[in-house]
């Protein structure tokens, strides 16, 4: 029932981040001949929806969105005053938060399966076609970078109580860590999230017609989704630290 | 026989920053019994009830709760399969309805009473349907309490739990915690509410600046507390009745109160050798006690 307590928890954001991205990549194929429009050069269908989507406005939104779900928690609760409530719960600590993170990673999946769902699915009403084979690997790549910035607001989320403040120190963290790894001394040594997610500069992406070509990089996203579990467990131990 | 002990610590002592919510607190609690756990806002009741119940850690000193130790978080969680907890602000989670809480909160629990939950429903006329969120402080209390009331825990743990409730639930809930005692659940409440204590308690815990300046039976208190009263033709100063079994000391002009906890008679018959004017003894109230032991401390 703790999956339960968290689903309705979240749901609501979920639900609204659901509703912003499917309606984004709905209306960025639907509308797809006006938007090629705001280019110079024309591009091509695949090129225009990885613009658009994939490197550009989604992207951005789709980690914004994340770092929404990541936030809540205990500490959010200590302050509603249900915190007593959940603790007086024969139930650990450490169950409570990840039961709470797996929810929130779920959800991320889910968010970016999305674009994979709804791009190819729409582009035939356009008489456009977006291959399901890119969508899914860029679903891939949304996923694993998304539950790294997820972790970002769950982190701040259990060190930081107040309404705003977790939300802002996620954001000003992801801003952080965005500038950071572009700077040219960190780019080679960095992983760097935006980049996986949109493929630019990867050795798996081809610039010229937006696609992506080779393997996904497995080893990257290893590396992320092992960050993704120690933050997790960093995530419990702090909590189990802290007094309600 | 000794009864089971439900709770013990030893030296509790709970610090935020420099400031001592609880200090150096040793106390029992025994089973099958109805403790109340007095003190003045701020005392450090409601800090000494968290730490028993492992939300809050101690600073030092150690715990037991129904045999395990409170500084062990497995044992912690074991321990609250068997006690069930009503807390202060009685917050449940406000995006649920009446329903989807009893049925979250049941699914922990492997005690759970349907028959109790349908009757209770009935007596605290709570709407199933409706978000916690849009129910009235009354009625949040009411269901705080059916959540717990529809267990069979071996200890009940209620910080404040007649707040907000009207008189005729104020009734009803202390019929239910007699009940539950009579059921063998031991049961540990805080309240401001002296007139109720009386009524149910068997056990009086007093703490006053996270102290425990009190722990004795209602019975005993009934039969030892006394307020002598003793007028003189002249003033007489406070030193001289500071004898054993005085508590505390009043002198106003050429009258001394005194507030004895043993030996009440021969504190009387000592005081008529000092030639009293007149001598008035007679026995104190829960309110009384607890008000003279808080202002001694104070």
């Amino acid at each position: 029932m703790l999956w339960y307590k968290a689903w309705l928890e979240s749901r609501t954001r979920f639900l609204l981040a659901a509703l912003a991205i499917a309606g984004f990549c709905a209306c960025s194929v639907l509308l797809h001949r006006d938007g090629v429009q705001m280019f110079d050069r024309p591009p091509t269908y695949v090129e225009y929806i990885w613009e658009l989507v994939y490197k550009g406005y989604l992207r951005e939104l789709f980690l914004l969105l994340t770092i929404l779900l990541g936030v809540g928690g205990l500490l959010r609760e200590r302050d509603f005053g249900t915190a007593s409530f959940t603790l007086g719960l024969p139930v650990t600590r450490l169950r409570v938060v990840s039961v709470r993170a797996g929810l929130g990673l779920a959800e991320v999946v889910a968010l970016s399966l999305l674009p994979a769902l709804v791009i190819p699915s729409l582009s035939p009403l356009t008489g456009q076609s977006y291959p399901w084979s890119q969508a899914l690997q860029f679903a891939v790549l949304w996923a694993v970078a998304g539950a790294l910035i997820f972790m970002m607001g769950f982190l701040a989320s259990s060190l930081f109580g107040g309404e705003y403040t977790a939300p802002v120190v996620a954001f000003s963290g992801l801003l952080v860590y965005s500038v950071i790894a572009d700077l040219p001394f960190f780019e080679r040594h960095f992983l760097d999230v935006n980049d996986i997610m949109s493929g630019t500069g990867m050795p798996y992406f081809q610039q010229h017609g937006s696609l992506l070509v080779g393997p996904v990089p497995w080893n990257a996203l290893g590396v992320i989704l092992l960050l993704v579990f120690s933050l997790v467990t960093l995530a419990g131990r702090i909590t189990q630290q802290q007094d309600f | 026989m000794p009864t089971p002990c439900v709770i013990e610590t030893q030296e509790l002592t709970k610090r935020f920053g420099t400031f001592d919510a609880v200090r150096a607190l040793s106390f029992r609690v025994e089973g099958q019994r109805i403790t109340a756990f007095l003190g003045r806002n701020g005392a450090g009741k409601s800090t000494t009830i968290k730490m028993l119940l492992g939300m809050t850690h101690p600073t030092s000193g150690t715990g037991t709760v129904l045999g395990r130790s409170i500084t062990d978080a497995r044992a912690s969680t074991e321990m609250r399969r068997d006690v069930a907890y009503v807390g202060e602000d009685k917050q449940l989670y406000g995006y649920m309805t009446v329903e989807q809480m009893i049925r979250f909160t049941k699914s922990f629990y492997r005690d759970w009473q349907p028959e109790v939950e349908q009757r209770l429903l009935k007596q605290y006329q709570l709407p199933t349907g409706r978000k916690v969120k849009a129910l009235s402080k009354g009625m949040r209390t009411k269901l705080a309490l059916l959540l717990a009331f529809c267990r069979r825990p071996a200890l009940l743990i209620l910080d404040e739990p007649s707040e907000g409730l009207d008189p005729v639930a104020i009734e009803e809930l202390l019929q239910a915690l007699v009940a539950a005692a009579a059921d063998g659940t031991a049961v540990f409440f805080c309240s401001h509410q002296i007139a109720e204590v009386e009524r149910v308690a068997e056990q009086v815990c007093i703490i006053d600046h996270g102290q425990l300046v009190m722990n004795l039976s209602l019975e005993d208190m009934r039969q030892h507390y006394r307020r002598i009263t003793l007028g003189f033709a002249e003033q007489q100063p406070a030193e001289k009745f500071r004898i054993q079994g005085i508590q505390q000391i009043q002198t106003s002009g050429r009258q001394v109160i005194l507030t004895a906890n043993q030996n009440s008679d021969a504190i009387v018959d000592l005081a008529r050798t000092m030639d009293p004017v007149s001598v008035d003894v007679s026995p104190m109230g829960l309110r009384e006690v607890f008000l003279e032991t808080v202002k001694e401390e104070a």
